[in-house]
């Protein structure tokens, strides 16, 4: 499918008439805008698109588009979005929270729909603090951080997400932020056209409870481009070498894609429905399996 | 001759006990006979303790029995520690390895003088006839073959076809140890005829299977085409027969990271418009419980099946309970209805489950169907099931014109709003955790979620009136009373018909609908009960709290319950009948007197 294979759909067919609940200035206002450029640019009629959250600011977000969305609860957005996507592998299935969702509660999710490679494009909105909540630690938090619940300094490491999801060999991994809109937009259009499980961090700041420098000028000043950097996307080990940098360095674009996919889950299921129905009895005799001779 | 027979087998894990039960029933049921088998095992895998209960009878079967009729003991140790789930009687015709050392006089059974009691030398005979002990269920299947009749050639048809893959050897070593115990019966035959009576159904299909499975099969029948679940025991089956079956009819299953991943995976599945379930047991329901929420709120379909073992925590994990219940019908926090179900035996959670889908897509919500360890693991033996007679209810679709200007949780007279699902134009909405409008959008306004409160618990007003939901046997006008449900209700049937014959006037409600409580089915039951029982396997008497939270209970109903895994009998509920009459009696006659 070529880039503009479709031209039917703008993005302003995927915003919805909800106002979105979000601070001033917040980063998840632009994440939005990316996101109804990317899904315009592909083209699949919103209600062909499901857009799952946990909860959180960010997990808001499916409101804001016309797909059919689910708001579900925090931390397993990942697990309600591979369902969707296996009952019917039609859709077109994205799933969205924050980092605290992603990688904290619903941490444990995230590696199983990378090894399964089913088709969902994940965007964690990583603001590195739990903004509805009022400003705690956030599995992302720097060291030494001060927080509402660290008020003399984070004892703990970050999680790297961008490592983290490398490590389990996710076949799409990018990072994107704010600071470049249309550079978003094509990545997560990128991402939802990759076949498997394809995995966006976005840095997209908290305006109330972010430090300064975390703030869009000061990611401005620490992000580098990855294809002026000359980077290789199909280079995994370049990638993690790379993905070392999360905190100190903002890499923005494309950090692996496989060069040559797995077939997705999705599709293997659906090889396997074709052959088993064959010959399968009609299920009102069903019961038969159970008579003994 | 005799109707029924019950019987008892324990041994060390290896020693085959259960197989030689699985061959015996299967074995019955080749020659026409109604069939029940348990399974009881220590939870680890090999070695330890294991046991079966064989349940034969020419008439069909309410439950695995009372006291019984024979017991087999491979070892005492192993036999000993299934204490009141093998209970032996001065009825029981007792047979154990003479290898044990123990004099026929001194067996290890404390208060009880058996019927006869026959050491056999179980596994010298395997050895000198087969050449290895491996044999001695074989010799058990001949010597059962031999005192009782019971399958003589449908055992050894059914042992033969399972070894001739790997054998004929095999399959003629276990010829001469099966012919050697049936020798041994007819050379030390019993002081009694315990004998069966032939099948009158002989030849008849018979299906046989257990309740996981037939939970799993009906499922499919309901037009259930995703799975997901986490392996535990005693519910995993459903699942393994998930994986066998449903990619045949275009379904899928995921077995998740985790429970709350397979439960999610069905939510997802149900809002993507198709019949989805999952299956736990107590620790997984417990973990399940934040999606049950999500799943009413959202107004979603779903089914969970829980397979109840022994709680709290891991509890006992391989033994039966009826402890459940209120996690059932209370955990998620929050107003919320969440209709719980429960079948009775392997025949009728066929249609149990069917109900459980039926209602889950009508109401649109969770439905819980609470199994437990006997029924998921006992094998039944049934008669065909007609499965035309089944209706399949289906959700609600929006129309054309609700999809003009659609609202997914639009008002409605009965509650219940169409449901669309992702592929539908016209019908995108926001599904959410959060309070809600009727359009869908999130709100914070404590009327409207008053009024939303409202819908989701009034739409089962109508289920409340399932009479069809209930089974009510006896005397309708019966001053005594029963009630039971799940695997107990079988025995509650079985004692009911003893105290019928013993002349007592009584009835017995089996409630396949437990939450929420159907208030004036109860009440029109108790109009009549002056004593009655609630007969459950929990500590708490669960049910019976869950009744009294609801209704005024007659004066007279008391509740008979107990921890799980140990049966309750037939026999000690009718004794118990006995002496709820007698009460009555008495305060009849206080009645009668004249005051001073």
């Amino acid at each position: 499918m070529s880039a503009n294979a479709t031209c039917e759909f703008q993005a302003k067919d995927y915003k919805s008439d909800l106002k979105p609940i979000w601070c001033p200035g917040c980063g998840d206002y632009s994440v939005v805008q990316g996101i109804y450029r990317a899904l315009a640019a592909v083209g699949r009629p919103p209600h062909e698109v499901a857009f799952i959250s946990g909860i959180g600011c960010s997990s808001r977000i499916p409101g804001y588009t016309t797909a059919y969305g689910f708001n579900t609860v925090h931390g397993r957005a990942l697990p309600i979005a591979q369902g969707i996507k296996l009952a019917n592998p039609d859709l077109l299935v994205l799933a969205a929270g924050g980092d605290g969702d992603g990688f904290s509660i619903g941490g444990g999710h995230i590696a199983h729909l990378i090894r399964r490679n089913i088709d969902i494009t994940y965007l964690v909105m990583d603001n590195q603090i739990y903004g509805l909540t009022k400003g705690q630690l956030s599995p992302t938090s720097q060291k030494g951080r001060t927080t509402c619940t660290s008020p003399y300094g984070s004892l703990e490491n970050p999680v790297n997400p961008l490592l983290y999801v490398l490590a389990y060999g996710a076949g799409f991994v990018a990072q994107a932020s704010p600071t470049d809109l249309a550079g978003m937009a094509a990545i997560i259009e990128e991402a939802i056209r990759f076949p498997g499980f394809a995995f966006v961090n976005i840095q997209s700041p908290c305006v109330t409870y972010g430090e300064e420098v975390q703030q869009i000028k000061g990611l401005k000043a620490i992000s580098e481009n990855l294809a002026s950097l000359g980077h290789n996307p199909a280079d995994r080990l370049a990638a993690m070498d790379l993905a070392q940098h999360y905190g100190e360095k903002l890499h923005l674009g494309v950090f692996y894609r496989n060069p040559e996919p797995a077939p997705t889950y999705d599709a293997l299921i659906r090889e396997r429905q074709a052959a088993l129905s064959k010959d399968a009895p009609p299920k009102e005799r069903i019961l038969d399996l159970f008579i003994k001779k | 001759m005799r109707k029924d027979l019950v019987f008892g087998m324990a041994g060390s894990g290896g020693d085959g006990i259960v197989s030689a039960g699985d061959s015996l029933l299967q074995a019955a049921s080749a020659e026409g006979y109604h069939g029940v088998m348990t399974k009881s095992f220590g939870s680890q895998i090999r070695g330890g303790e294991s046991s079966c209960r064989v349940r034969i009878s020419t008439d069909p079967v309410l439950n695995p029995g009372g006291n019984l009729d024979v017991a087999v003991a491979l070892n005492w140790e192993d036999f000993l520690k299934f204490g009141a789930e093998l209970p032996v009687a001065g009825t029981t015709v007792v047979i154990y390895e003479a290898a044990t050392g123990v004099p026929e006089n001194q067996i290890p059974l404390v208060g009880v003088t058996p019927l006869q009691v026959i050491a056999v030398p179980i596994a010298e005979m395997a050895k000198s006839t087969a050449g290895t002990e491996r044999a001695k269920n074989t010799v058990v299947l001949g010597l059962i073959a031999g005192w009782f009749g019971i399958g003589g050639e449908a055992v050894m048809k059914g042992i033969s076809k399972k070894l001739a893959k790997k054998s004929q050897e095999l399959v003629d070593a276990n010829q001469k140890a099966f012919d050697a115990g049936v020798a041994f019966a007819k050379t030390h035959p019993l002081k009694a005829d315990m004998t069966v009576e032939p099948s009158r159904t002989k030849g008849a299909v018979k299906l046989l299977t257990d309740g996981n499975d037939m939970c799993a099969a009906a499922a499919i029948f309901a037009g259930c085409q995703f799975f997901g679940g986490y392996p535990i025991t005693p519910s995993t089956e459903i699942m393994q027969f998930f994986t066998h079956h449903v990619w045949k009819y275009g379904g899928a299953v995921l077995q998740a990271e985790d429970e709350i991943a397979g439960i999610g995976a069905a939510v997802g599945a149900s809002f993507a418009g198709k019949k989805a379930m999952t299956a736990t047991s107590g620790p997984g329901l417990s973990l399940k419980s934040e999606m049950m929420g999500l799943a009413s709120i959202a107004e979603l379909p779903l089914v969970i099946v829980d397979v109840q073992r022994g709680g709290p925590s891991t509890g006992l994990p391989t033994k039966t309970e009826q402890s459940d219940l209120f996690a059932a019908a209370f955990s998620a926090h929050g107003d919320v209805i969440r209709p719980v179900l429960a079948p009775t035996s392997v025949a009728d959670m066929f249609r149990t489950t069917i109900e459980a889908f039926n209602i889950a897509e009508y109401y649109q919500t969770p439905v819980i169907v609470l199994s437990d360890q006997e029924i998921a693991s006992r094998k039944e033996t049934l008669d065909p099931i007609d499965t035309s007679q089944f209706k399949i209810v289906n959700r609600l679709l929006p129309t054309g014109s609700d999809l003009q200007d659609y609202k997914r949780f639009k008002q409605t007279e009965n509650h219940i709003s169409p449901i669309s699902h992702p592929g539908m134009l016209g019908g995108t909405y926001l599904a959410s955790g959060i309070e809600h409008v009727e359009s869908g959008a999130p709100t914070n306004s404590g009327s409207v979620h008053a009024r939303m409160n409202d819908k989701r618990i009034r739409k089962f007003d109508p289920l409340k009136d399932r009479r069809d939901l209930f089974e009510i046997t006896g005397n309708p006008d019966a001053p005594l009373a029963l009630i039971a449900w799940g695997s107990v209700a079988g025995v509650c049937r079985e004692a009911l018909q003893m105290a019928r014959e013993q002349g007592l006037d009584v009835k017995l409600m089996v409630p396949y609908l437990l939450y929420p409580v159907a208030e004036q089915t109860y009440r029109d039951f108790f109009a009549s009960v002056q004593k009655g029982l609630v007969v459950e396997q929990s500590h708490l008497a669960q049910t019976f709290k869950v009744l009294r939270m609801h209704l005024d209970l007659p004066k007279g109903l008391q509740s008979l319950a107990r921890s799980g895994a140990n049966p309750f009998l037939p026999g000690e509920i009718v004794a118990a009948l006995h002496h709820l009459l007698s009460e009555l009696q008495r305060s009849h006659e206080g009645k009668l007197q004249p005051q001073e």
